[in-house]
């Protein structure tokens, strides 16, 4: 039976589940170790959270095609909803089995609803508050991920990317900086303009695209870049913005929303996905047939994706 | 897609297996660059096939930058260790690096840290 994916600020029960679910991820270890996962160094055992932080490393650095350097493998083309839903849908599958609670659903944050706030109260959201995600901070210093540096088992980033984007070994607290290099959160208006469009997707299939895809994504419209997705990432980040981004569990609560955002679009639009599969080889991995990059599961498509009903479901798709 | 056919995705043994299966694609990320960072631009225009190439050389305190550089056609310049930001400048870019990147960036000669202005 599906799921029913709840606001993380509505559903205390939720809220809870998910903090104590990532928890027990980031505490299980099945095996592999960073010599794996190509990281110089003494061989670490790698825990089973941040082995999804590396898949998303791994997807962010597969260029699509690999003669070209924008578009890759899980963002800057049409792929990125996709993807990003195969991997929540792996994360929640993950969840279910470490709470042993086949009914939990992840929570999503509803960044737009925040974004209504003045520019002073948008950090004072109670999704930063002690019983949520926490608050700012190098390391963040309040809430279930504050930095303990007694605390060996506490929440600890232990695999980040480097400067020249490459995957390393650490082990510190996790890092949220709010607001410094855009001033707001999405508003709700923007997410309504890019509901307003009715193509998924548009040539060159990049971040010059037209499509709701790249609207979601936050790269058009230009006066407001970066949007939606791209902007919470900023807004919150520290450790939201290298590739190594979902070493945040608020990461998780961004996609689910844009996810229910995407949700929301398909109920009134159709074809629900392009290119087809008569695209030409360039578009290998974003087309609606083509496997996606997966480390942790067989590969799903896209068109896999366009039907996840017996998954989850969405506790409301007013998104605006 | 039904839950049946994504089954084997949420048992341990599963994950574990698949993450050595693929892990040959993520090591590969690991190789380093090595030189230049070269942007290909290509575009038609009335029948003409455009490409320009933009080589950058990035060096902080004198150790060189090496990540993946791109400019799209609008002429903004990105970066995927920062992979939800474009830049009008590349020196607005290196900048934004160093905020992000602590751990790869000491405090520059003369005792500048990180967010000051120079």
């Amino acid at each position: 039976m599906a799921v029913v994916r709840r606001n993380i600020l509505d559903d205390s029960t939720a809220r809870q589940n998910y903090i104590q679910g990532v928890k027990l991820l980031k505490q299980e270890f099945l095996g592999p170790t960073t010599s794996d996962l190509g990281i110089a160094g003494s061989p670490r055992q790698v825990s089973t959270y941040d082995l999804i932080v590396a898949w998303h490393h791994l997807a962010m650095f597969t260029f699509t095609p690999p003669t070209q350097e924008d578009r890759n493998a899980a963002h800057r083309g049409p792929v990125f909803l996709p993807w990003h839903r195969f991997m929540l849908l792996l994360l929640e599958l993950q969840l279910q089995r470490v709470l042993d609670d086949e009914d939990f659903g992840l929570p999503y944050w509803d960044w737009a609803a925040d974004g209504e706030r003045s520019p002073d109260q948008q950090a004072k959201s109670p999704v930063w508050g002690e019983q949520c995600m926490g608050g700012q901070g190098n390391p963040i210093a309040t809430g279930p991920f504050a930095f303990n540096p007694a605390d060996p088992n506490g929440w600890r980033v232990r695999v980040d990317a480097n400067v020249n984007g490459r995957l390393r070994a650490t082990d510190r607290g996790l890092r949220r900086a709010f607001a410094q290099s855009v001033p707001t959160l999405p508003n709700k208006d923007q997410v309504a303009t890019a509901l307003d469009l009715d193509t998924y997707d548009t040539p060159p299939w990049s971040t010059a695209s037209s499509g709701f895809r790249n609207q979601v994504e936050g790269w058009i419209p230009a006066n407001i870049a970066p949007g939606l997705h791209n902007r919470v990432h900023v807004w919150v980040g520290g450790d939201m913005l290298p590739s190594s981004s979902p070493n945040d569990p608020v990461f998780y609560l961004n996609h689910c929303n844009e996810d229910r955002i995407w949700a929301a679009w398909l109920q009134d639009n159709d074809p629900p996905y392009v290119p087809d599969q008569t695209a030409p080889d360039e578009l290998l991995g974003h087309r609606i047939d083509d496997a996606m990059n997966a480390l942790l599961s067989d590969a799903v498509t896209p068109r896999q994706m366009l039907d996840v009903d017996d998954f989850y479901n969405y506790d409301t798709l007013v998104v605006s | 897609m039904k839950r049946s056919e994504f089954a084997q995705a949420s048992t341990p043994e599963s994950l574990a297996e698949h993450v050595r299966r693929n892990a040959p694609a993520l090591q590969q990320t690991q190789h380093p660059h090595g030189e230049a960072l070269e942007s290909v631009r290509e575009a038609t225009y009335r029948g003409h096939y455009i490409v320009v190439r933009t080589s950058y050389h990035i060096e902080v305190d004198g150790v060189p930058v090496e990540g993946h550089l791109g400019v799209t056609n609008d002429g903004q310049v990105h970066y995927h260790a920062v992979p939800n930001l474009s830049f009008a400048s590349a020196i607005d870019l290196v900048k934004q690096l160093i905020d992000t990147f602590p751990e790869d960036f000491q405090p520059g000669p003369g005792g500048h840290e990180h967010g000051e202005e120079t």
